[in-house]
């Protein structure tokens, strides 16, 4: 074996001998080709190397742009503030029929003026005014009238003074500028704070007169100026309010629970926001035809998820109307005045929303804290007692009727109140919708009901048309002060109140929100009233055809007027 | 005595049996809070996909909407992305047909 191996290797060098030199020389390059393509491949896969690590770190870097980007965007404004508000021009013109009354203001401020000259008069004067101020009770008013029947008496000749007989109130026209901010802050997962600041202003004045009929004796308890309630919602200055601000704490122990608190969207509420051309109030609001009203309170809710039952809710809303701060034993005897409320919607669709209210007001004051007022500064002096309000109501939405579509809503109302024993000394002895100026009546409850319906047609080319009609009985008494009407809260009226609206909305393109919108609003309202006191708990309604001439605090209007037309914007 | 609150007791527990009533939910019912990334909506109108990211897993969820109040509320932007959403919904064979899709409630 070894020796065939040797055999051979000789024979394949004898061989080799007989190659060609030329050949070798291009084994040689070859060979010099494979090397130089070998430390290429080297090279080629070190570089592959390289790529491959620059394409990780590049990968890492998108990673971490793409990381920062989500943190960053996650704290962008967008994510957690909603910026909103809305602009109005509006334009009044305003008229009315009084009936002939005595304007107890001038009355005492005619007999003041005799007074000043008449030092032995003044003393009694004081007297009077220093006695009549303490009174608290019905019995102690009578007491009151009959030990001072010879002071009231001698006072009576002034009467002739203040009669204020008919006239014709008009304002032709009346211009307001209205500017609201609304800011939404989502501060931690499931709580949010919401905030609404609001300047409503007369062209050409920083006060309230135009409304308050500044000057002379005020139309309405709620028109008398403005107080805690009605800031930001009746014109008076250019400074921005804070209208609403509350905190909300939704999602609770993962159900659709929630807790809010803070200064409560409590104001125009369902079914005004046809009229108003906004959005329907969700699950917070209150029903317009009981509540108006600027509320500092909290409300606790829940939206069950019961399919027979699509959007139904409830909740339990308290609020405080008025602080009487520190009690003192001798010279403050009055109460908070807080309200509770239970509202139940058990549907809420677009076609059709069902509502069922209660409330209680309870120590009701006799008087706003206003200052500026025809009276001079006013504030609470005495509670009057409670007020329960029940309503009722429904609004839907028939889509494809003819051209558009119809928006509907019926809602009945009934207030019952429960005075106590107590008299306002500031207004003649007047008890909780009992009593007139100097003439008490024995407390006894009184119940009162409203009924309030519309309609509004929406038509593809953005016009809507509205109508819309309600009736307030003799003892109906409603918190609604706030409302957005220019004479009086029409849902509070005694008697009828006739409407009619159209709404025009620009086809423009939203830019600052997808719920941006223009539009003009042309509107005219007619009041019809059949009692006096719309607004008032102060005192006896009477018949408006019975007035002629009696003691009030207030002027008894028998008809208003009122056309308007805006220009508004929401963004 | 003992009666009267006997029945006391059994009216209570019966008003609360009543309020506390809840639908029975499905096997294939699932319910979650999330934020809507995306909604899409079909070319015809009648059905639209919602993306929402829920609240607790952070993953994102596709439901499927047919049901003409929530598409009316697409339609009118009154539910639009960014909104969050309480969603039932039934995921059998995956298709995560949407039962009940609203805003969640608060205020």
């Amino acid at each position: 074996m070894q020796r065939n191996i040797t055999r051979k290797l000789l024979a394949g060098l004898v061989a080799s001998l007989f190659i060609p030199l030329g050949a070798q020389a291009a084994d040689a390059e070859l060979m010099k080709k494979i090397e130089a393509m070998a430390k290429e491949i080297e090279s080629l896969r070190a570089q592959v190397q390289a790529n491959q690590e620059a394409n990780r770190q590049a990968i890492a870097d998108v990673r971490e742009v793409k990381e920062k980007v989500q943190k960053s965007e996650e704290k962008s404004l967008d994510k957690w503030l909603t910026v909103g508000g809305d602009y109005q021009f509006r334009v009044d013109s305003l008229a009315g029929e009084t009936k002939s009354f005595t304007d107890v203001n001038a009355f005492f401020a005619a007999a003041q003026t005799d007074a000043m000259s008449n030092p032995a008069m003044m003393g009694q004067m004081i007297a009077f005014s220093g006695a009549m101020s303490r009174v608290q009770t019905f019995q102690q008013a009578n007491a009151f009238l009959g030990a001072n029947a010879a002071m009231i008496g001698g006072l009576m000749p002034y009467a002739a003074q203040a009669a204020i007989p008919a006239y014709k109130p008009k304002n032709e026209t009346l211009y307001t500028n209205r500017f609201g901010l609304d800011l939404n802050m989502k501060a931690t997962q499931d709580v949010s704070v919401t905030a609404r600041l609001l300047m409503y202003k007369t062209f050409g004045a920083s006060d309230e007169g135009a409304t308050t009929n500044s000057g002379s004796a005020p139309f309405f308890a709620d028109r008398v100026g403005v107080f805690d309630g009605t800031l930001g919602h009746i014109p008076s200055s250019s400074f921005l309010n804070v209208d609403r601000v509350y905190a909300t704490w939704s999602n609770i122990a993962d159900q659709d629970i929630w807790f809010s608190v803070g200064r409560r969207p409590s104001t125009h509420g369902a079914p005004s926001h046809l009229r108003a051309n906004t959005a329907r109030p969700g699950t917070g609001g209150t029903p317009a035809l009981l509540v108006d009203y600027a509320f500092d309170g909290m409300t606790i809710g829940w939206a069950p998820d019961i399919d027979a039952l699509p959007g139904a809710y409830g909740k339990l809303c308290y609020g405080r109307g008025f602080e009487s701060g520190f009690s003192k034993a001798l010279t403050n005897s009055l109460e908070d005045t807080d309200m509770v409320g239970l509202s139940v919607v058990p549907i809420d669709t677009d076609p059709l929303r069902v509502w069922l209210q209660w409330n209680r007001g309870m120590s009701i004051f006799d008087a706003p804290k206003m200052a500026s007022t025809y009276f001079g500064t006013t504030m609470p002096k005495t509670n009057l007692g409670d007020i329960d309000w029940f309503g009722t109501g429904a609004l839907g939405t028939i889509k494809r009727l003819g051209p558009g579509d119809l928006n509907w809503f019926a809602d009945v109302g009934m207030s019952v109140t429960h005075p106590n024993d107590n008299v306002s000394s500031q207004f003649g002895f007047q008890g909780l919708m009992t009593g007139a100026f100097f003439s008490p009546e024995a407390p006894t409850s009184k119940t009162g009901s409203a009924v309030y319906v519309g309609l509004r047609y929406d038509l593809p080319s953005k016009t809507k048309l509205g109508v819309e009609y309600n009736h307030g009985s003799k003892n109906w008494i409603t918190f609604a002060p706030a409302a957005s009407d220019s004479w009086t809260s029409k849902v509070g009226t005694r008697g009828n109140v006739y409407e009619v609206y159209a709404i025009q909305e620009l086809n423009a393109k939203p830019i600052s929100s997808v719920m941006a919108k223009s539009f003009f609003r042309l509107g005219f309202q007619y009041y019809d009233f059949q009692y006096t006191g719309s607004n008032n708990w102060i005192g006896a309604p009477v018949r408006i055809s019975d007035v002629n001439g009696q003691m009030m605090t207030t002027a008894p209007l028998s008809k208003a007027y009122n056309a308007y037309a805006t220009v508004e914007v929401k963004f | 005595m003992s009666r009267t609150l006997s029945q006391l007791l059994v009216s209570i527990a019966l008003a609360t049996a009543a309020l506390t009533v809840a639908p029975v939910a499905s096997a294939d019912d699932v319910k979650m809070v999330g934020v809507i990334t995306k909604i899409k909506m079909a070319g015809d109108g009648k059905s639209a996909q919602a993306i929402l990211k829920d609240g607790k897993s952070g993953d994102a969820v596709t439901i499927n909407i047919t049901d003409d109040l929530t598409l009316d509320k697409f339609k009118d932007k009154r539910i639009v992305e960014g909104d969050e959403i309480r969603a039932k919904f039934d995921n059998a064979g995956g298709k995560n047909e949407s039962k009940s899709f609203k805003k969640t409630a608060g205020c």
